[in-house]
């Protein structure tokens, strides 16, 4: 039988590398920052800049995949993943991971415009060398500030089509960062065991499950108003505003239901199950209708 | 055992075909790509 890592990877591999699942939360929230800006790019400069967020956040999965091989290997969710199981070599996914990286910042500044190019470089370091490698093996608050390089792609988005920085995509980057602490916790609360045993310190294993619990609605309060927000601003119209606010009332019921949930082990988790596959549709639901409220004549 | 290492031999080059496949149809993606963004920014109409 031939061993799997001495054979040169396989091109799925590489496209597993870049976590594509997770890509098209950062495509999608790019995409919607790009459409709700004044000004349009022509079509052509508008898809390299949403495919340079792309290969940015597919740099990003690569080199946090290269950097944690021996955690991933631990953890049953991970283990899978090519180079744990042995099917790539580390120094191919450095090498993919740097290569996309150089080659996405580079594109987007010359398609577009160099603000939005070291926004997206920004977020690509911040996401490697802030999150991954310092935040994430060293602090419970990994996932709250490690969480702004998630809440880039809005920004950059508008920023390609506009050149500046302005309160709406800001608004919007708030809205994922806030969001992004209830989101992980809620998974991190089912997955404990996995993130203890993989040595991780995510609050549910270092704080505790109740602490996390309090934490997941305190940070959804800001989040729903943030959410709100750009209504009451005159940034978006009654529809957003309307459906914003529904959404984060749905949103609040269920951090309200995990925060009262005492179970301990995963099998009586449902509020929390429940919170975080609706935190995915809510934020896919919440962008969807504010580029509805910019673009459709209501 | 010779038949082993002409397997192995035949998934090599499988996957080193299969990848150099998916690289041309990248690089000439890439080529429209820098056609179409070369028309977009000198503003010519097509």
């Amino acid at each position: 039988m031939t061993n799997p890592a001495a054979l040169p990877a396989d091109w799925r591999d590489f496209l597993a590398l870049t976590k594509p699942r997770v890509m098209s939360l950062v495509v999608f929230s790019g995409l919607c920052g790009m459409l709700v800006a004044p000004v349009q790019l022509p079509p052509a400069l508008g898809f390299t800049a949403i495919l340079c967020i792309a290969i940015g956040a597919g740099a990003c999965g690569a080199l946090n995949q290269w950097y944690e091989v021996d955690v991933d290997a631990k953890m049953r969710r991970t283990a899978k993943r090519p180079l744990p199981a042995g099917r790539m070599e580390r120094q191919s996914a450095l090498h993919f991971g740097v290569g996309l990286a150089g080659f996405s910042v580079l594109l987007m500044g010359l398609a577009t415009n160099w603000l939005a190019a070291t926004l997206l470089a920004a977020s690509i370091l911040f996401y490697v060398l802030v999150y991954t490698v310092w935040l994430k093996p060293r602090t419970a608050q990994n996932i709250v500030i490690g969480g702004a390089a998630g809440a880039f792609p809005p920004l950059i988005g508008w920023v390609a089509a506009t050149g500046h920085v302005a309160t709406l995509p800001l608004l919007l980057f708030a809205i994922i960062f806030l969001w992004t602490p209830p989101h992980f916790w809620a998974l991190s609360l089912f997955v404990r065991s996995d993130y203890a045993a993989a040595g991780i310190p995510m609050l549910p294993v270092v704080a505790g499950v109740e602490s996390t619990r309090r934490q997941i609605f305190l940070y959804s309060l800001p989040m729903a108003g943030a959410a709100v927000a750009p209504w009451p601003l005159g940034l978006a119209g009654l529809v957003y505003g309307v459906c914003a606010a529904v959404l984060s009332f749905v949103f609040l019921v269920l951090a309200t239901r995990v925060a009262a949930n005492r179970a301990s082990d995963a099998a009586g988790m449902d509020a929390e199950k429940h919170l975080f596959a609706f935190s995915v549709f809510y934020l896919f639901a919440l962008f969807a209708v504010l580029v509805a409220d910019r673009w459709l004549p209501w | 055992m010779a038949a082993m290492v002409r397997a192995d031999d035949e998934v090599v080059r499988k996957r080193q075909r299969d990848r150099a496949r998916i690289m041309a149809l990248l690089l000439g993606a890439f080529v429209v790509l820098m056609f179409f963004i070369t028309i977009a920014k000198t503003g010519m109409n097509w």
